[in-house]
């Protein structure tokens, strides 16, 4: 649906792109995960066709100039800085990009509509923007790129300076547009929204792809072992017999308390368990993508 | 074309949200107009004449012939003043010149042009050097009609007669033969001034001396003429600077707001952007000609001397300046820099293009500058239509240059604003 071939784009002597490659397959959610700088809005501008490439192929759902008008009408872009109307009220704003892109009539009311409800603007949509909180502009922001109904979304760090509220009502119009099978490029810096939207992710930085993989793949490959840290009735220097079933050679023993790595984290529990030690508690922390991408980066 | 009307409905929503913008676009050619229709109908029918000192020192009854002269003439406007009043007033700037009419100023011919001793002053600014010749005009033409009135009076004109007469018999540079010849002229002339019949005599010397036709050219159409129709060239012109401006300034905007990158990607193509801006501009600027034609036409009783002239003056005008805001908005990135770059422009243009001060006040060299200016062609062919009574082969020519600016600044903007953006 998406396939991006060796992109190169330089601003000067900086190099943004550096031969950045990817595929995105129909109805996936892509994430383009990175630093500030890393170059994960010009891959986005490369895309829609804002900006010109120094060299590769941008290809999208088949056409290779994203200039063409049916191309165009196929791709949703949200933009990481506001691009609305301040002056207009959220209706009109919607209003005006709806005709942008052909709506009319009934066809624009029911979008109009159904924008709102999904933006949760329906009560404010004849107040001018202006006068909105910093979530609901990025709300609007984002459901104006949405008002066409395109297969193919582009969204830049949609949820950037929003309250949690806000933030959720984000990531749930995006798992809702998910549902709906649409294909989804997303950049955040955030790896909690990586992890939590993304079916693939590219750790993105100095324009250069550093990894690609699904989300547990690259905590498998980069994010290095669980920790666990267990609490038990009994002094840890009474416990002799656990210590066989502990492969990590750092593990720290305190009075009643122990830590240590694992790549298994199931079934190292499962061998504590049958050693006969009674817990107090339990503590499985796994991996996540923010070490892939310290490890990474 | 659908697409690039409802983004001019949009810009002109946006300008319309905006009460800053309402007033700068709109109210204020409408008070530029009022301020300035007012200013001039208070100043009466026709412009004010020359404002001028008259210290009378000879109080005959000569001067005060020649005062009432100079009274009666409309070019001229008299104040009497004692010679140091009327010399700080010149040094201030308050009256543009005193005459000075001396001692003995009235002590007929003698005095009258004795160029060793003149008995008439004129103290005048030397900055305003051509009001100064223009005065000395008036006050010869002055002169020779208070003299006029003189030859009718024989006995005053027998009393010179005499005088000559005595100069000439006392003169010793004259051979006696040269001096018969005079005085024998002296003694006929005499004999006329004695004998001659009062109808005769009067009708040698009726009417005006030194007097010509004037003919006023911007008066010739007819029908009523207010100064209103004078402001309204310059007044449109304000408004259309104010909307060239704004609309520059909004292009800046659209592009650091991200919208104008929002309107790249969707299915529009750069003409139905920049043409929609064009036509927003396009639309105000009529909307602005609407306000000021039909409060003209109720406040002012505003005339235009040719309606169909008006029309296409009005429409190469606005497309001029739409050309211009298409390349003052990129001038800059930032809105605070087209902003100063565009209303430096703009002043210039403005300027030296008759926006401010009408093009006859100008210097000749300063005035040579205004061809640069589409400001003065878009008055030229405003006044033309409005006043001048221009026919369609003179309204060719500034329509052409107008349109000519603009075609030219739309394309180096359209071309500068692509370069920008890639």
């Amino acid at each position: 649906m998406i396939k991006a071939e060796n992109l190169k784009k330089r601003y000067g002597n900086i190099v943004a792109l550096d031969d950045v490659s990817f595929e995105v397959d129909k109805g996936e959610t892509f994430g383009l995960l990175g630093p500030n700088g890393a170059g994960k809005t010009t891959t986005i501008q490369v895309l829609c066709g804002l900006l010109k490439l120094d060299g590769g192929a941008v290809e999208l759902d088949g056409k290779r100039d994203p200039s063409l008008v049916e191309v165009r009408l196929s791709l949703g872009v949200v933009p990481q800085a506001l691009a609305i109307y301040e002056e207009l009220s959220a209706e009109e704003n919607l209003r005006f990009f709806g005709r942008m892109y052909g709506l009319s009539g009934r066809k624009l009311k029911e979008r109009l509509r159904s924008c709102l409800e999904l933006a949760g603007l329906r009560k404010r949509s004849k107040e001018r923007v202006s006068k909105y909180s910093g979530g609901m502009k990025r709300r609007l922001n984002m459901v104006c790129s949405f008002l066409h109904e395109p297969p193919l979304l582009l969204l830049d760090e949609p949820t950037v300076g929003v309250d949690p509220q806000s933030r959720n009502l984000i990531f749930d119009t995006i798992e809702d547009m998910k549902k709906q099978g649409r294909t989804i490029i997303y950049t955040t810096h955030y790896m909690e929204e990586a992890q939590r939207l993304c079916d693939r992710v590219a750790i993105l930085d100095h324009g250069r792809i550093l990894d690609m993989d699904s989300v547990e793949n690259l905590i498998v490959k980069h994010g290095g072992p669980s920790h666990i840290e267990a609490e038990f009735e009994e002094r840890v220097s009474d416990l002799d017999r656990i210590k066989p079933f502990i492969e990590d050679k750092n593990v720290q023993f305190e009075e009643d308390k122990v830590r240590f790595a694992t790549s298994q984290p199931m079934e190292s529990l499962a061998m504590l368990n049958r050693s006969g030690v009674r817990f107090r508690s339990l503590k499985v922390q796994t991996a996540n993508l923010e070490d892939v991408f310290l490890t990474e980066a | 074309m659908k697409k690039v009307l409802f983004l001019a409905v949009k810009d002109l929503r946006v300008l319309l949200s905006d009460k800053g913008n309402i007033f700068w676009v709109f109210g204020f050619p409408v008070l530029f107009a009022l301020f300035f229709g007012v200013l001039y109908a208070g100043a009466g029918d026709g412009p004010s004449g020359m404002k001028i000192g008259v210290v009378d020192e000879d109080k005959s009854e000569f001067s005060g012939s020649y005062i009432s002269k100079l009274e009666s003439d409309e070019a001229l406007e008299i104040v009497h003043l004692s010679r140091e009043d009327a010399i700080e007033q010149v040094r201030k700037g308050k009256i543009s010149a005193a005459v000075i009419l001396k001692e003995g100023f009235g002590e007929g011919f003698e005095a009258l042009f004795n160029s060793d001793d003149p008995r008439l002053e004129v103290a005048a600014d030397p900055s305003h050097r051509m009001e100064s010749g223009y005065l000395q005009g008036l006050l010869a033409k002055a002169q020779f009609e208070a003299l006029g009135d003189k030859f009718i009076d024989r006995n005053w004109m027998r009393d010179q007669v005499n005088l000559w007469r005595d100069e000439l018999e006392n003169a010793n540079d004259l051979d006696a033969e040269q001096a018969e010849l005079y005085l024998n002229f002296m003694d006929s002339f005499d004999t006329l001034l004695k004998d001659a019949n009062e109808e005769g005599f009067n009708l040698g010397f009726d009417g005006d001396i030194l007097n010509f036709a004037k003919m006023d050219v911007s008066r010739e159409y007819e029908g009523p003429i207010t100064p209103f129709q004078v402001t309204f060239p310059q007044v449109l012109l304000w408004g259309f600077l104010m909307c060239t401006a704004t609309f520059a300034i909004s292009i800046v905007k659209e592009r650091t707001n991200g919208t104008f990158d929002r309107l790249r990607i969707g299915p529009l193509g750069y003409a139905h952007i920049l043409g929609g801006k064009g036509l927003a501009c396009f639309l105000t600027c009529i909307l602005i000609i609407c306000i000021l034609f039909f409060g003209g036409k109720a406040i002012f009783k505003l005339p235009i001397g040719s309606l169909p002239l008006f029309i296409p003056a009005v429409f190469c005008t606005i497309l001029c300046f739409v050309g211009l805001m298409m390349f003052i908005c990129t001038l800059g990135r930032t809105e605070q820099s087209v902003g100063a770059a565009g209303w430096a422009i703009l002043m210039i243009m403005g300027m030296f293009g008759g926006a401010m001060m009408p093009l006859a006040f100008m210097p000749s060299w300063l005035r040579a500058f205004s061809h640069f200016s589409p400001v003065k062609w878009g008055i030229l062919a405003l006044e033309g239509a409005i006043w001048r009574d221009f026919r369609f082969t003179e309204m060719i020519s500034p329509c052409l240059v107008l349109l000519a600016i603009g075609l030219t600044f739309f394309s180096l903007g359209v071309f500068m604003l692509r370069r920008q953006e890639n």
